[in-house]
């Protein structure tokens, strides 16, 4: 008996070794105590800080791409801010994957992507200010800025504007709009990475001096607070609200979809979750290092492979989805209750025995 | 082998369930105010999380398909612009952040008893208006500094504000009161509303028969849904008496927008009145004012943290003996709520008494409503008091957020908490440390 016991430890303790070594990418250190601290160093400087210096850049390029547009008001140049809006939008759904510290304490997310657009007042401004300036943008309500105030000016409400639509006011507008843009990503990726707020140094010091958060464990629970707070809010906000309303009020369900000028509205969804793969995975375009799974798979290998797997399932439904949402809540019920459904089962396995994970292992 | 059956020991309880079994929600991050408690059906999940998309929907003005009725004038755009991840705000005004707005009111009282209205005001300075629509004025706030000195010689410095109205759109006529209120905290009101009436009157001593100092007064307020006066609970001078009526008054006075409940426009019979919006059908739903209440009225309480902290638990003792529990009632039993188990018979600590307190001249901001007087304020409930940091980044205390840290709240305390506020200056320091640790953990 004893006997075999010790072979069973051996095999378990080899297998545990050959585990390590294979997973042993960016960082060398592999006990779990030290693994810890390097996650989160991970996640910073492999996740966070690129995706949101990604952002940065983006809505530079924006700004400069509509300036263009200013200048040379033709439909090739119309075309290439649609593309930079496009692309931009991208970047930051997938930023969602990770919504706290700064983007929400500071009001970034709200002042960048508030929906819906009020419309009378747009119209009321256009009609009578005499002119806008970001500083007057930036005093405007939260449905007056951000992303939608330019994607409905720039794509028109059935996405068909041309160069030729565009009035002088709404160009001085949307170069406004894009200058207040700039400036909220340009302060969102300031506040990790350099002083005052040094958020960067706040997550990768957890526990360990940061003032933030004073534990491992508060921000390991942070962390995974927020890939389950984007899963609720596409399952059963974004997607849910125009998809149930839509039974008892077909012709309103579809004024509650977000982007529908542009037609992102899917692509938006399925990059919130890619975000949250991000963090999971500790990999954000191309760069790969440690993330939640190796602290995951050091200690329970099958509930990493669980939400792996979940993860991958949910990210793969969207692509069912072919239509614009708009006109998916009428004819690809089917495939959307299956991507609610998704998400649903990911976001218990994440609050359930990921938060429960967090509880027992991350002890500091 | 049949035991007699004895009173359950009070250290058989949990202290860490402030909210009491079903009601109590174990997160101390900056969503901690954000669940919901336990055991709703399905179906009162799905209204509990249509409320809360709704409490964070920005709303846009008339017409609209979906989340009209913003304005024409307002102090800000959703619920959680001034309510933060549930919880305070930030003290300023008119700004999209802003978190704090002003009552307003002149001599008298109107028709129920309650706060007369200024003349072109309302009962609210509203600083926001729609594209082309005058806001009714803008509020300067300036900050004095006032050191406080302790017998050890430590000095803290406190912060004065002085609220000033600007850019009047209209002249005020005869004499202005303006009270400060800044957000606070929407977690909780569901087991507060379960609170036997008997269990609060209990607390008052309005000519302080026991002699202790504290002399806590209920506040009657009408209630335009009901249409009778009732013992007012919810709001900074208890002169609200159900979460509708809060919910449907916030809508309507803060964001302009109506419902059953409070079908008027805040700018009633001014000029910033839109002909359109005379008679016009609510901005809100009644399924989405029902959602939000529901949502308001099943938040749960974040637990304690550190309970058995040494400190903390010096802490704890010391707030009993110099009194603090006197307003602060640590300890209070929930009635029944035939469709709310969750917040029936619940062993909760709201560390108030939900009565009103004559907190002195340092604090009072001269504005009567209904039984509250010019200096008097409801017991704040401290539960969660220790996560503000948490969930609004930067932490503000008191009405109008003029405290930065829980022990300036504490040093502003005046009128009725005199003693126990002088009390706990004369603490070492290492004992009023204590005491913040144990509000801390709350």
């Amino acid at each position: 008996m004893k006997n075999k016991i010790i072979l069973l430890a051996a095999a378990s303790f080899l297998s545990l070794t050959a585990c390590n070594k294979k997973d042993d990418n960016n960082s060398t250190a592999t006990d779990f105590n030290t693994l810890k601290t390097t996650v989160l160093a991970d996640f910073t400087n492999n996740v966070a800080l690129p995706s949101y210096g990604d952002l940065k850049t983006a809505s530079d390029d924006l700004y400069a791409k509509l300036q263009t547009l200013n200048t040379s008001t033709n439909d090739a140049n119309l075309t290439a801010a649609r593309e930079a809006w496009k692309k931009m939008r991208g970047t930051w759904e997938q930023c969602e994957g990770f919504l706290f510290g700064p983007v929400e304490d500071n009001d970034y997310d709200p002042n960048m992507d508030t929906w819906p657009t009020d419309y009378n007042e747009m119209d009321s401004l256009l009609s009578h200010a005499s002119s806008f300036t970001v500083a007057d943008v930036s005093g405007y309500q939260l449905s007056l800025r951000g992303y939608h105030p330019i994607e409905y000016m720039i794509f028109g409400k059935d996405g068909n504007k041309t160069a030729a639509d565009l009035t002088a006011k709404e160009k001085e507008y949307i170069i406004a709009l894009a200058e207040d843009l700039k400036n909220t990503c340009t302060a969102l990726y300031t506040s990790w990475s350099a002083a005052p707020e040094n958020f960067a140094q706040q997550v990768i010091k957890a526990g360990n001096g940061s003032t933030k958060y004073t534990t491992k464990k508060e921000m390991y629970k942070v962390i995974v607070d927020g890939m389950a707070g984007i899963c609720d809010e596409v399952g059963n906000g974004k997607m849910k609200d125009p998809y149930e309303t839509y039974l008892t009020d077909p012709t309103l369900a579809p004024y509650g979809v977000e982007s529908p000028y542009a037609g992102t509205s899917v692509a938006d969804f399925k990059n919130n979750l890619i975000g949250l793969q991000n963090v999971y995975m500790g990999t954000y375009n191309g760069k790969t290092g440690l993330g939640l799974k190796d602290l995951v798979a050091a200690k329970n290998k099958s509930l990493d492979n669980n939400i792996q797997s979940k993860i991958a399932i949910a990210i793969a439904s969207f692509d069912n989805i072919t239509l614009p949402y708009g006109q998916a809540i009428a004819t690809q019920r089917t495939q959307i209750q299956a991507t609610m459904t998704a998400l649903n089962d990911l976001q218990a396995l994440l609050e359930g025995d990921l938060q429960a994970f967090v509880t027992q292992y991350i002890t500091d | 082998m049949c035991r007699k059956a004895a009173t359950f020991n009070d250290d058989g309880y949990d202290e860490r369930l402030s909210g009491g079994g079903l009601s109590t929600v174990f997160d101390m991050t900056s969503k901690a105010f954000t669940h919901a408690v336990d055991g709703l059906s399905g179906r009162d999940a799905h209204v509990q999380k249509a409320g809360d998309v709704a409490f964070e929907q920005t709303f846009v003005s008339s017409p609209a398909p979906l989340y009209g009725g913003l304005g024409p004038i307002f102090n800000n755009v959703s619920c959680i612009s001034c309510h933060h991840n549930d919880g305070k705000g930030t003290p300023t005004a008119g700004d999209v952040r802003s978190s704090l707005l002003f009552r307003i009111s002149t001599s008298g009282t109107n028709e129920h008893g309650g706060p007369a209205p200024m003349p072109g005001y309302g009962g609210q300075i509203q600083d926001q208006a729609l594209q082309g629509v005058l806001p009714e004025a803008k509020i300067s706030i300036v900050y004095a500094d006032v050191a406080v000195t302790y017998p050890d010689g430590t000095v803290t410095h406190l912060r004065k504000p002085t609220y000033t109205m600007q850019s009047l759109y209209t002249p005020l006529t005869g004499v202005c009161s303006l009270s400060p209120r800044l957000a606070p905290p929407v977690f909780g009101l569901g087991l507060l509303a379960t609170i036997p009436e008997e269990t609060i009157l209990a607390f008052a001593d309005e000519s302080d028969a026991d002699g202790d100092g504290i002399s806590g007064k209920a506040n009657y307020v009408y209630n335009p849904q009901t249409r009778q006066t009732e013992l007012g609970r919810f709001g900074l001078k208890a002169n609200t008496s159900t979460i509708a009526v809060q919910v449907a008054t916030a809508y309507q006075q803060d964001m302009g927008v109506t419902s059953a409940i409070q079908p008027q426009k805040s700018c009633f019979g001014q000029p910033q009145m839109n002909a359109r919006d005379v008679n016009a059908a609510p901005d809100l739903p009644d399924s989405t004012l029902n959602a939000v209440i529901f949502y308001i009225k099943t938040l749960a309480v974040p637990a304690r943290r550190d309970v058995l902290d040494p400190v903390v638990k010096r802490g704890q003792q010391l707030f009993a003996q110099l009194n603090c529990s006197g307003c602060h009632k640590p300890t209070i039993q929930t009635g029944v709520d035939m469709t709310l188990p969750a917040a029936s018979n619940q062993r909760i600590h709201p560390y108030t008494d939900l009565l009103l307190h004559d907190m002195g001249d340092d604090l009072a901001d001269n504005y009567t409503d209904y039984l509250a007087n010019g200096s008097e304020w409801r017991t704040m409930p401290l539960w969660g008091i220790g996560l503000f940091e948490k969930t609004n980044g930067t932490p503000y205390y008191l009405h109008d957020g003029r405290a930065r840290t829980i022990e300036e709240a504490i040093l502003w305390h005046g009128g009725e908490a005199n003693k126990a506020k002088n009390n706990f200056v004369q603490l070492s320091k290492t004992d009023r440390d204590a005491v913040i640790s144990f509000l801390k953990s709350l």
